[in-house]
């Protein structure tokens, strides 16, 4: 049986956490606050809807929100450009290592920043930790009364009370792309698939693929000038690269 | 309080106390362990021994188990189709519910017992492609009547199997021991 | 132990042990006993495990877009845009999205009911079979009218296939003032038909309140145009400005925004066209010459600057395109606005050149394109049913009396109607005070088609077909009627092939068949049918003299009200419980409806967030909570259209307020509701309600969002 704490198990084949493996670029020229990702999100991953006085909380399930900030006052006054916001993916992710329960992993197969329902006991510091606020715990079991149960994605694990959960970069997609490929046995083609909220983009801002292969759109979109990363100078690594206008 | 209590479970008393407290809770655990791994009672005592024993191949019923994460269970025209020209059929009281289910157009009521736990995302098509039997994990089923597994389907047992199948491929480990590859 | 114990039962039967079982088997299998059903037959095209997509048609607006919808085992998971259709190429917006959750919203009308206009959703079922003799009485019965929404078009073609006088209404169309729209761009263009924008080509766009990154026309389309006009594909980032009183989503887009007084814009349009005239060199054109710029930026109320600045973005681009829409229209002098703002299109050479002006294409089956009712030919209709012309009145997917203003008395006219006949899916406003509710199946358990009015450069013929099997005991409202009027068609489906047909001889579109059962099989695999011919035409017209009148408004407030569509909930969004939950774009508000209000006037009301107003026109009043929006007139209310249902399901009855209850009556020169020409004043009423807002989520990141954060 082979050693499973065995640390050079990262071995050259794989992607390293600082480049990732799947990543998204965002430009913000283009993103045009219309919200399709974020219903488009909820509805691929059974999200659970709270109510108006459990968001006015804020405790939406939001996996993605589309932020927008004042600048200025009237008439010279400006809204900043739409940012989707979701779980960044962080190569060195700050809620990693604060979980006592192991529940919040990194994936070294896919460079994603894992949640496992089943061991999340809810201790909520991976959100206290996430210096993007993506995260949304389930304070409440949240009635979707029948028959709207019907629309539950099969792919997709329904949380209950008291787990925390986030944007998963659509894995139950990439696994059945990879699936698909590994059964007919190719590699995954760029573009071949993409996560609920790139798929319904109507101004094309969201592009998905892997950041670990040069030739890829999504990688060379995000080596343009105009791309930053947020809050990079925390060392998190983030793989969701964003696009200035201009 | 704290103190009283800890003396009081240091006298004989609270001892035989502390004994019978853990006495229920074992058992309770026995009780609940043994639960999971009974085998459900089914609305058909359906023979798996004598289908296999006739031949039928187990993806001949259970054929989403070659494409994807569900084998499924037969709809029960296909029953029906073989079913129909078997003259025991209307009279066999173990059939009685199958001819009752098509005569009426409902559907029978499955117990379904090879099941991952919860909040595992379980696919069979990696599994067959990987060269993997049916019976490596369902076991004999020519053996059984009403299924049964053969073990208890547990992550333990999942990752044994996958360790074993990745051997020295240290990339192959990595993806076959990732929470990832399960769960999401 | 019994078979049907759910996880919740058995958990509590097993308690300790099953927990303590948990924890020993490692995450064992707490939920151990659930029954599963197999299929009786497997459906054609399914197989077990995997997913089953259906190509069909969007039915949450008009525009067509067209959808791929996942299903699984019979249920229907998840809409995805279909790649293939013309009009969206794979995309969708959020109330496309969300349309599962009215196929399985816990509120349709699950049978046909003999509702006898009671308030609240009768319990009083009644057969199919009584239901068609109804419908048949009815038709035979002479004063028959058919009132309908934009969507489908094979409903309609049926109707007025069965000579049923027919109308057909679409808030969102009166929000685009649709009417002024198409009888302006005839006039200037000297073409009937819809305009098409092509803003992917252009590299300076400057809309006068066309929102057509929100609701506008076709807003998946639009903003693929959009996203064209940014990459820019001819080498260099377009640019792009808007002039409407109050910075819309689709103004935050925007470079420059010009708060131009309401009414204004047309104004706004002549005195941009002189500037650019002169600083292109170009003769002035008349219809430019008589104007002042600096008085019409006085008059405008926008800094000459701002002004100019625009104006010379619109004279140095190679390809500028101006956009007439939305509010910019909807006020007394909307039409000649729309003819200023197509002025300046004219003027730079636009018609039916490359980032300009062209006619959409027609959909095949018409032979000229027809708008919805404006709201003139609406009130002519209230008046028609007042005066007891009308003996039967059919009601389909549209919901007059919540959509109409509350001032031009449908309710009350309805009440008069000696039958009303509604074919409502969920029990809206209107289908509560009909005498029977017979529902039409949802859109998606529906067959259909749809004509591609604009969006598309190509002819095209949205298709839809039912993706999963009808959850209730509904009944599509073609089969009805063809069934009511001992038609010779069959069904529904022999219906649609009989008007589809003449398109099997059309072998330059994205299918070919030899005959009609193959075009048929084809037509529901692509989702539609669509010409491979490009179909943009280019207009003859040239310039033609254009006069702005000022405009005039009804009542006497202090503030300009501005009811704007909600880009998220669109007319009929509310009851679909996601689309409450995602936050408006600009104000994040989720779940209520809000006052927009300026922070320096409200400070100097004494207004803060969350206090509770009254917004009271000559028409009616609404109260709502303010919200204290940066970028708006300090002249300027603004309320969202969508809330203040009083029905229509749980998630949306009670809920928030409607400005169409506020709106007066005065109507512009092609007859649309001038919505943006009423004045109102607000009343402290001294309450506070919190409004839910996204924006409080983000704390201490939210430094910059205003004062209270």
């Amino acid at each position: 049986m082979a050693n499973l704490d065995k640390e050079s198990a990262v071995s050259v084949n794989l992607t390293n956490p600082e480049e990732g493996k799947w990543g998204m670029v965002i430009d913000r020229d283009l993103c045009t606050g219309c919200q399709a990702c974020v219903a488009a999100c909820a509805m691929e991953n059974n999200l659970a809807f709270v109510g108006e006085e459990l968001s006015g909380n804020g405790r939406s399930m939001h996996w993605i929100r589309i932020e927008r900030f004042w600048e200025g006052e009237y008439p010279e006054v400006k809204a900043t450009p739409f940012e989707p916001t979701m779980c960044q993916q962080c190569g060195y992710a700050p809620c990693e290592p604060v979980c006592p329960a192991y529940a919040t992993v990194h994936s070294q197969d896919q460079q994603l920043n894992l949640q496992v329902y089943n061991r999340c006991v809810g201790t909520r510091y991976c959100g206290n930790n996430c210096p993007y606020q993506v995260r949304s715990f389930n304070w409440f079991d949240y009635e979707r009364p029948e028959p709207l149960n019907n629309q539950f994605n099969p792919d997709v694990t329904v949380r209950r009370r008291g787990v925390m959960e986030k944007c998963t970069f659509c894995i139950q997609r990439i696994k059945r792309a990879e699936d698909t490929a590994r059964a007919e046995g190719r590699e995954v083609a760029d573009g071949e698939f993409a996560p609920a909220c790139a798929q319904a983009c109507p101004a094309n801002a969201i592009v998905f693929g892997r950041v670990d292969k040069p030739e890829t759109v999504v990688s060379q979109l995000a080596k343009q000038a105009r791309g930053v990363k947020r809050l990079e100078e925390l060392g998190t690594f983030p793989h969701v690269t964003y696009l200035k206008a201009g | 309080m704290i103190k009283k209590l800890l003396s009081w479970l240091a006298s004989p008393l609270g001892k035989i106390g502390l004994l019978i407290l853990s006495l229920i809770v074992i058992s309770g655990a026995v009780w609940g362990i043994g639960q999971t791994q009974t085998v459900p009672e089914q609305p058909i005592d359906f023979p798996h021994s004598l289908h296999v024993g006739l031949g039928v191949q187990c993806l001949y019923c259970h054929p989403g188990s070659l494409k994807g994460p569900v084998s499924g269970l037969p709809t029960q025209t296909k029953c029906w189709g073989c079913h129909q020209q078997i003259a025991k059929t209307k009279t066999s009281a173990l059939l009685a519910p199958l001819v009752q289910a098509v005569e009426n157009n409902q559907p029978i009521q499955w117990v379904p017992v090879a099941m991952v736990p919860d909040f595992v995302r379980y696919n069979h098509r990696p599994h067959i492609a990987a060269g993997l039997n049916c019976e490596d994990c369902h076991g004999d089923v020519s053996k059984m009547t009403v299924y049964e597994n053969p073990q208890v389907l547990n992550m333990g047992w999942c990752l044994n199997c996958h360790v074993e199948q990745a051997g020295e491929d240290e990339e192959k480990l990595i993806r076959l021991t990732d929470c990832g590859t399960c769960h999401y | 132990m019994s078979k049907q114990i759910s996880r919740r039962d058995f958990l509590k039967l097993a308690g300790l042990g099953a927990a303590t079982t948990a924890v020993l088997t490692g995450c064992g299998p707490a939920s151990r006993v659930v029954v599963r059903e197999q299929y009786i037959r497997m459906p054609e095209y399914t197989f077990n495990g995997q997913s089953t997509y259906f190509a069909t048609t969007c039915r949450e607006c008009p525009a067509g877009c067209g959808l791929v919808v996942r299903t699984y085992q019979g249920r229907a998971i998840k809409t995805e845009g279909n790649p293939l259709n013309p009009v969206n190429l794979g995309k969708t917006c959020a109330r496309g999205q969300a349309t599962l959750q009215g196929l399985y919203n816990p509120d349709r009308v699950t049978d046909p009911l003999n509702q006898g206009r009671g308030g609240a959703l009768s319990a009083n079922k009644v057969t199919w079979e009584e239901a068609t003799g109804v419908v048949a009485d009815a038709l035979n019965g002479g004063g028959a009218a058919f009132l309908m929404g934009m969507a489908p078009d094979h409903l309609y073609d049926l109707a007025a296939d069965l000579g049923l006088e027919t109308i057909r209404y679409s808030a969102l169309g009166a929000f685009e003032a649709r009417a002024t729209l198409t009888q302006a761009a005839e006039t200037m263009l000297g073409q009937k038909g819809m305009p098409f924008f092509d803003m992917g080509n252009a590299d300076f766009v400057l809309s006068f309140g066309a929102n057509f990154l929100e609701t506008w026309v076709s807003p998946v389309a639009y903003t693929r145009g959009y996203a064209g006009l940014r990459k820019g594909d001819r080498g260099r980032r377009g640019l792009f400005a808007q002039v409407e009183p109050r910075l819309s989503q689709t103004a935050a887009k925007a470079d420059e925004w010009l708060p131009a007084r309401p009414g204004t814009e047309g104004l706004v349009a002549l005195a941009i066209g002189r500037i650019a005239a002169e600083a292109r060199g170009l003769a002035v054109p008349p219809a430019f010459a008589g104007v002042d710029v600096a008085a019409a930026a006085a008059e405008a109320d926008v800094p000459l600057e701002a002004l100019e600045r625009v104006a010379s973005y619109f004279a140095a681009a190679d390809r500028p395109l101006a956009i007439p829409g939305g509010a910019a229209l909807a006020h007394s002098n909307g039409a000649q606005n729309a003819e200023a703002i197509f002025a300046l299109n004219a003027l730079v050479g636009n018609f039916g050149r490359p980032g300009g002006v062209f006619i959409s294409p027609l959909a095949p089956g018409v032979d000229e394109y027809h708008r919805p009712a404006n709201m003139q030919e609406m009130a002519d209709f209230v008046a028609r049913m007042n005066s007891g012309a009308i003996k039967t009145l059919f009601i389909h997917g549209v919901n007059p009396v919540f959509e109409l203003p509350k001032a031009l008395g449908f309710a009350e006219a309805l009440v008069k109607v000696p039958q009303v006949i509604s074919f409502a899916t969920f029990p809206d406003e209107t289908a509560l005070m009909a005498d029977y509710i017979f529902p039409d199946h949802h859109g998606l358990e529906s067959w259909g088609y749809q004509r591609i009015v604009t969006g598309a450069t190509r002819s095209a013929l949205g298709g839809a077909q039912p993706v999963v099997v009808p959850f209730y005991n509904t009944m599509s409202t073609v089969d009805l009627l063809l069934a009511a009027s001992q038609s010779s068609f069959a069904d529904e489906v022999a219906f649609i092939q009989s008007k589809v047909e003449p398109l099997v001889a059309d072998k330059n579109a994205n299918f070919n068949a030899a005959e009609i059962n193959a075009f048929f099989a084809y037509f529901q695999q692509f989702g539609g049918w669509w010409s491979n011919a490009e179909g943009l035409a280019a207009p003859s017209g040239g310039a033609k003299a254009v006069a702005v009148e000022a405009a005039e408004f009804e009542g006497e407030g202090e503030f300009y009200l501005l009811p704007y569509m909600s880009p998220v909930l669109g007319e009929a969004g509310a009851n679909k419980p996601w689309l409450q939950e995602v936050p408006d774009p600009m104000t994040t508000v989720m779940w209520n409806s809000w006052v927009e209000i300026n922070p320096d006037t409200a400070h100097e009301l004494g207004l803060e967030n969350d206090d509770v107003v009254r917004v009271v026109s000559e028409f009616g009043a609404v109260e709502a909570p303010v919200y204290r929006y940066p970028a708006i007139r300090p002249d300027t209310l603004a309320l969202a259209f969508g809330q203040g249902h009083t029905a229509y399901g749980r998630y949306a009855a009670g809920r928030g307020v409607n400005p169409a209850d506020v709106l007066g009556l005065s109507y512009n020169e092609a007859g649309d509701l001038a919505f943006a020409a009423t004045r109102v004043r607000i009343e402290k009423t001294g309450e506070k309600r919190v409004l839910s807002r996204l924006e409080s989520k983000l704390g201490v990141y939210g430094e910059g969002l205003g004062e209270e954060h």
